[in-house]
């Protein structure tokens, strides 16, 4: 074995340049390839980042009706005993309930649909940095009356600014319209036009002395120390708390779930397409090499080398060649994801579109199952690839290989 | 026991869907320590029986033994194996691994047989010296002369202490020179340690120093002779 090993690397560098130029072709592939998903994988970090730290968080609790129905009355009933035991959870880092309502927002010159976020102003900051967000005046307090903070686009619209009042309409527990003046004491420009456009935010105790006169919860939302355990802590809630519905991020998000998909299929796709690349360059150097050599081959079968051994030989050719390639490429890629994970890369070269959705610094990130997993396939299609040039080489005849020579 | 040996050994090709006889129930019985070559003109069936008695190809019908053993009765895997073990093979155009060194192109052999390696390396240094080369075993193929690359073939050759040796046309791209210090280095390896030689070859300098010449016209032996050198 270690004699094929060696021919096969002696062979490998019978064509200085033909061999460095698979092997280049496969350090620059796998490096940019490598790269590339790790870019795509920090961009999906950061968005999902954003959603969960902004707002979403990694589990949520509702009324079993209240995502499908969102009616003020399905509330959740039991949700001291549910932040009780989110507290004592050592998987949950922070919790926070939410009061919520679907209302119109009126200002003197015009009215727009709203979604109302009644929010624990203390332990919404510990749960979210959504104040981060915060472009004039400031976030909610316990001071003031009825504080009301608003998309800073959302202001423009209805020509308000800072001090002035809105009233705010929406139903209450008992279905009856219900109307309240409001005080704008903030804006906020997050990097969703939409969501700025459509959202406010309010103190929860006073949305919900509004809407049933006493202290009403919609949503529990929960940050967890590790995203991975979201499902087994939902599953926990569903036990505990049959009356109650809990989701986790990847259920409620359908934007987060559409990201995921499509970038572990973009990911899938740049590797197919990378190793597709990859397996025809050695297909054809392979080829190469065996034809070349033919007369060779045919005297190595005639002194009595194993066709089996002839196959291995070229397989090895393949495998060393790739292999070299492929390590280097990935070392390359991980030296380059290290320093960029570190560094960030600046998407100011971009303009202000990455910086208006929240992209001012990518952290490209590829764990090591995801280099396994590349690693693995480079094995799997270099072996694939140089199958056919070694099952050609097995296939020589000696007495004409040696002729055609001749 | 006859090292090698034929019985109505007969090969034929289709060209273009014409039957061509390159052999006629050839029959022949070559005993240890021969030193003999098979002479006649181009298409007359030299390498064509050659390649039979290395069991590089397969006769249309008769057979050939090696040492008491059918070739014709051997699958491809074991006539593989047979000829590591027994054969030596010498091909006119040296047929040496350009990127090995001598040393590496005649040890090769022995580790396919999967010898111990001090023994390989005591084989290896010896039958470089043997052929004149042991001071150029660390040359590459492209760094040697085509009469060293030869010797080398034929060290490679004997390396695998084979029972007999078949070189097809050996001489024929060497100058005066190199082909008469390569038929010495055989010649002795013939007469000392009682080497088994069969050559094909139309070269007058070969046929010469041959102690049996086996003449071939159209796939048929026509002339048996025995010479006393």
């Amino acid at each position: 074995m270690k004699t094929l090993v060696i021919l096969a690397w002696k062979n490998i560098w019978r064509h200085p340049a033909r061999s460095g130029a698979l092997l280049a072709a496969a350090v620059s592939g796998l490096w940019a390839g490598v790269l590339t998903i790790g870019i795509m994988n920090g961009i999906h970090e950061l968005r999902m980042d954003y959603l969960i730290r902004n707002e979403l968080a990694h589990v949520q609790v509702h009324h079993p009706e209240f995502l499908s129905m969102g009616y003020a009355r399905h509330a959740i009933l039991e949700h001291e005993r549910i932040m009780a035991w989110m507290e004592k959870d050592p998987r949950i880092d922070s919790a926070a309930p939410r009061t919520l309502a679907e209302g119109m927002l009126h200002s003197p010159v015009k009215a727009s649909g709203v979604r109302i976020r009644g929010i624990a102003v203390d332990s919404e900051s510990r749960l979210t940095n959504f104040h981060d967000n915060m472009v004039e005046g400031q976030y909610l307090s316990s001071d003031g009356q009825f504080p009301v903070i608003m998309g800073a686009s959302l202001a423009d619209m209805h020509n308000t600014q800072i001090g002035e009042r809105v009233v705010l309409v929406f139903d209450d527990a008992d279905y009856m319209l219900t109307a309240a003046a409001f005080h704008v004491v903030g804006l906020f420009h997050s990097p969703s036009k939409t969501y700025d456009n459509h959202t406010v935010f309010v103190r929860s105790r006073d949305l919900a002395e509004l809407l049933a006169g006493q202290t009403v919860y919609h949503e529990i939302a929960a940050l967890l120390y590790d995203r991975n355990d979201a499902q087994t802590v939902t599953a926990d809630l569903a036990a505990r708390f049959p009356e109650i519905d809990a989701s986790t991020w990847y259920e409620l998000s359908p934007v987060l779930r559409t990201l995921l998909d499509i970038g572990g299929f973009a990911s899938f796709f740049i590797t197919m397409v990378i190793m597709l690349a990859l397996a025809f360059g050695i297909l054809n150097t392979m080829l190469m090499a065996i034809f070349e050599r033919i007369h060779e081959i045919g005297m190595l079968l005639s002194i009595g080398m194993a066709r089996a051994r002839v196959f291995l030989m070229v397989l090895m050719e393949s495998i060393i060649l790739t292999l070299t390639g492929a390590v280097a490429g990935i070392i390359l890629a991980w030296i380059s994801i290290w320093h960029f994970s570190r560094t960030g890369i600046n998407l100011e070269m971009f303009g202000r579109g990455a910086q208006e959705i929240g992209w001012s610094k990518i952290m490209p990130v590829l764990d090591s199952s995801g280099y396994g997993m590349i690693f693995l396939i480079v094995v799997v299609i270099s072996i694939s690839a140089s199958v056919y040039p070694a099952i050609k080489a097995t296939r020589v005849n000696p007495v004409q290989a040696v002729r055609e020579r001749e | 026991m006859p090292v090698v040996q034929t019985e109505k050994l007969s090969k034929i090709y289709n060209l273009d869907s014409m039957p061509v006889h390159a052999l006629q129930d050839v029959t022949l019985s070559i005993e240890k320590g021969e030193f003999a070559s098979i002479v006649g003109p181009s298409g007359s069936g030299k390498t064509t029986l050659l390649n039979m008695l290395g069991g590089l190809d397969m006769p249309s019908s008769g057979s050939v033994w090696v040492n008491g053993r059918e070739l014709s009765g051997m699958g491809d895997r074991q006539r593989i194996q047979f000829r590591l073990w027994n054969i030596g093979f010498v091909f006119q155009h040296y047929n040496l691994i350009p990127v090995f060194t001598a040393w590496e192109n005649v040890s090769f052999i022995m580790l396919l047989q999967g010898r111990d390696k001090r023994a390989i390396e005591h084989r290896t240094n010896q039958l470089l010296e043997e052929v004149g080369l042991g001071d150029r075993k660390h040359a590459r193929p492209a760094q040697l002369s085509g009469g060293q690359q030869q010797r080398v073939a034929v060290a490679r050759a004997l390396a695998s202490e084979p029972r007999f040796i078949l070189a097809d046309e050996p001489t024929a791209n060497l100058d005066t020179k190199a082909a008469m210090n390569l038929l010495d280095i055989m010649a002795r390896l013939n007469n000392d340690k009682s080497v088994t030689f069969i050559f094909s070859t139309h070269d007058q300098r070969v046929t010469q120093r041959a102690r049996r010449v086996i003449c071939m016209v159209d796939g048929k032996i026509v002339g048996d002779e025995r010479h006393e050198r």
